[in-house]
């Protein structure tokens, strides 16, 4: 468990001073995958480094496993980093070393027998599945590989906890996804809690738990990630899912429907089990109204499906009203496009 | 010709232990000096601005003087180190308190090339400074530090040539003394080409190793 309590990161003083971090208030559960996200400058890389105190905080505590990082002696922090394994945006890996003598690296440094470091980084390069490239040298290895030799790496010392600084913000989209599930496996079969920071929604949405959306040095918005993108509250989350889910119709359709007396735009948004039921054509019929689907999408959150209409009633306003009222007695939210533009 | 073949190999001799022995003595204080320097600056593993600034003062300081004007200057220490301030043992002083700060910097400037990021990394898995210094920084830099002692011996040969001004002898006295005092060209052309061949041989091979390191 990793606990945020009241941190703050101020760099310089005075009239220069920058507060990267503004208390601070987080809690990643063991076992879960969580999510920071915002724009350059949220303060992601100060949060993250503050973990594994690469960055001391100003104020407040870091706790991880319930014991205080920042009342320990620089000996005791060494020894605590080797718990909390730790992946980069450019990978930071040892040019002049061989794939094999990279993952060793960790366990070089605690003095371990030749012959335990052999086996550990064997198998090692063989769950990242990089069996192959021992001998080779970084420079000779695709971005996705060398992450998958930061991931070995990081694992070497089996910690408890993996911090992911902007870990898929430097390959391309079919390489992220393969990152991206390698985690996801280093997360379920080993039980390793992954703080990840980010500004790719789409990390967020593909294996996240939990997320927190940071901005100016203050979390704004926290939840589990099916909330947060179901029903963002704060502009900067709305702006985040807004670059997933791109469900905005065009000024000039809604301009155009505007207008027209007896039209209207809805979205519905519907979870779960009532994904597979017909709703629409239940609806038309039964309340006499042409329904056009302007926009229609279903994805899965959190393993749940969840679907958004953008969805046009023509006909009596009264049988719309008694149409709207039907659909949110099935429990689907139902949200005015025109009236309130979200 | 003035000079015999056996005056040549003599002053070639000392030429090489005059740098030799000044490489390995400046090497051995200009590498940790060179550490302290990149280390110790702001932001770094063992930050210490006073201990920083005074150093990058003192080798500022000795990398000012003419190598004419310190040879003479530190005549008493000369003395005391190596009991004469008189041939080449004499002359490997100055050229250690000339090329020691020199390759201080050079290795620096190496140091500082290494990716800020692999530091972070060796942190985050929880080396010690020590570790860091030479399992990551040395390591990473070993192929630009090749070069830096490279240049660090061409001119600490450049400099052994003026060694004759405290009777260290070598090929540049040779030149100096025979070949410019005496008007001897063929003396001249002799030390001058075998220095220039000395100094192409030694670039061509720290170039060579230097590429060897970096595998490309």
């Amino acid at each position: 468990m990793i606990q945020f309590e009241s941190v703050t990161k101020t760099y310089g003083s005075g009239e220069d001073a920058v507060h990267a971090l503004s208390g601070i208030d987080l809690t990643v559960e063991t076992g879960e995958i969580f999510g920071v996200i915002g724009f350059s400058g949220a303060g992601k890389s100060s949060l993250i480094r503050c973990v594994n105190l690469l960055e001391r905080p100003t104020e407040g505590r870091i706790l991880i496993h319930q014991k205080d990082l920042t009342t320990l002696s620089k000996k005791q922090i060494r020894e605590t980093r080797k718990d909390i394994g730790m992946i980069f945006q450019h990978f930071n890996l040892l040019n002049s070393k061989t794939v094999f003598h990279n993952v060793a690296m960790p366990l070089l440094l605690s003095n371990l027998k030749r012959s335990v470091v052999t086996k550990r980084v064997t198998d090692l390069l063989a769950f990242v599945g990089l069996e192959d490239k021992a001998e080779q040298y970084p420079d000779q290895l695709s971005g996705g590989q060398k992450q998958r030799v930061g991931i070995a790496r990081a694992l070497a010392t089996n910690p408890s906890v993996l911090l992911c600084d902007e870990a898929t913000s430097a390959l391309d989209p079919e390489t992220t996804q393969s990152i991206l599930e390698l985690l996801r496996r280093i997360n379920q079969e080993y039980n390793i809690t992954i703080l990840i920071i980010t500004h790719e929604m789409t990390v967020i949405r593909e294996i996240c738990d939990k997320v927190a959306v940071l901005e100016n040095g203050v979390v704004q918005e926290q939840g589990s990630v099916f909330d947060v993108f179901t029903n963002p509250q704060h502009a900067t989350s709305k702006k985040f899912v807004k670059s997933i889910m791109n469900d905005q119709l065009p000024e000039s359709i809604l301009n155009e429907i505007k207008e027209k007396e007896h039209h209207q735009i809805y979205r519905i948004q519907y979870t779960g089990s009532s994904t597979g039921q017909p709703l629409l054509s239940r609806i038309s019929r039964e309340f006499d109204l042409d329904l056009n689907v302007l926009y229609g999408n279903i994805t899965e959150l959190q393993g749940i499906p969840y679907g958004n209409l953008i969805v046009e009633f023509i006909g009596d306003r009264a049988q719309i009203q008694q149409a709207l009222l039907s659909i949110q007695q099935q429990n689907i939210a139902v949200k005015d496009v025109i009236n309130h533009a979200s | 010709m003035l000079v015999s073949t056996d005056q040549i190999t003599e002053a070639l001799w000392e030429t090489i232990s005059m740098v030799g022995f000044s490489l390995l003595f400046s090497t051995l204080i200009g590498f940790p000096l060179g550490i302290l320097l990149v280390v110790t600056r702001k932001g770094h593993l063992l930050e210490n601005a006073p201990f920083f600034n005074v150093l990058n003062g003192i080798i500022n300081v000795f990398r000012s003087v003419p190598f004419i004007i310190l040879m003479v200057a530190i005549i008493p220490v000369t003395r005391f180190i190596v009991g004469t301030s008189i041939g080449t043992a004499a002359a490997i002083v100055p050229l250690v308190f000339y090329a020691g700060p020199y390759i201080a910097r050079l290795i620096e400037n190496s140091l500082l090339e290494v990716d800020k990021g692999v530091v972070e990394a060796a942190e985050a898995m929880g080396a010690t400074p020590g570790q860091i210094i030479f399992r990551f920084l040395v390591p990473e830099a070993l192929s630009s530090l090749v070069l830096a002692l490279t240049i660090a011996t061409v001119g600490l040969i450049g400099a052994s040539a003026m060694a004759g001004a405290v009777g260290g002898g070598g090929l540049g006295d040779l030149a100096i003394t025979y070949g410019y005092q005496r008007f001897d060209t063929t003396t001249m052309y002799i030390t001058v080409g075998i220095l220039i061949i000395m100094v192409q041989g030694l670039q061509s091979t720290g170039n060579l190793l230097s590429k060897k390191i970096r595998r490309s």
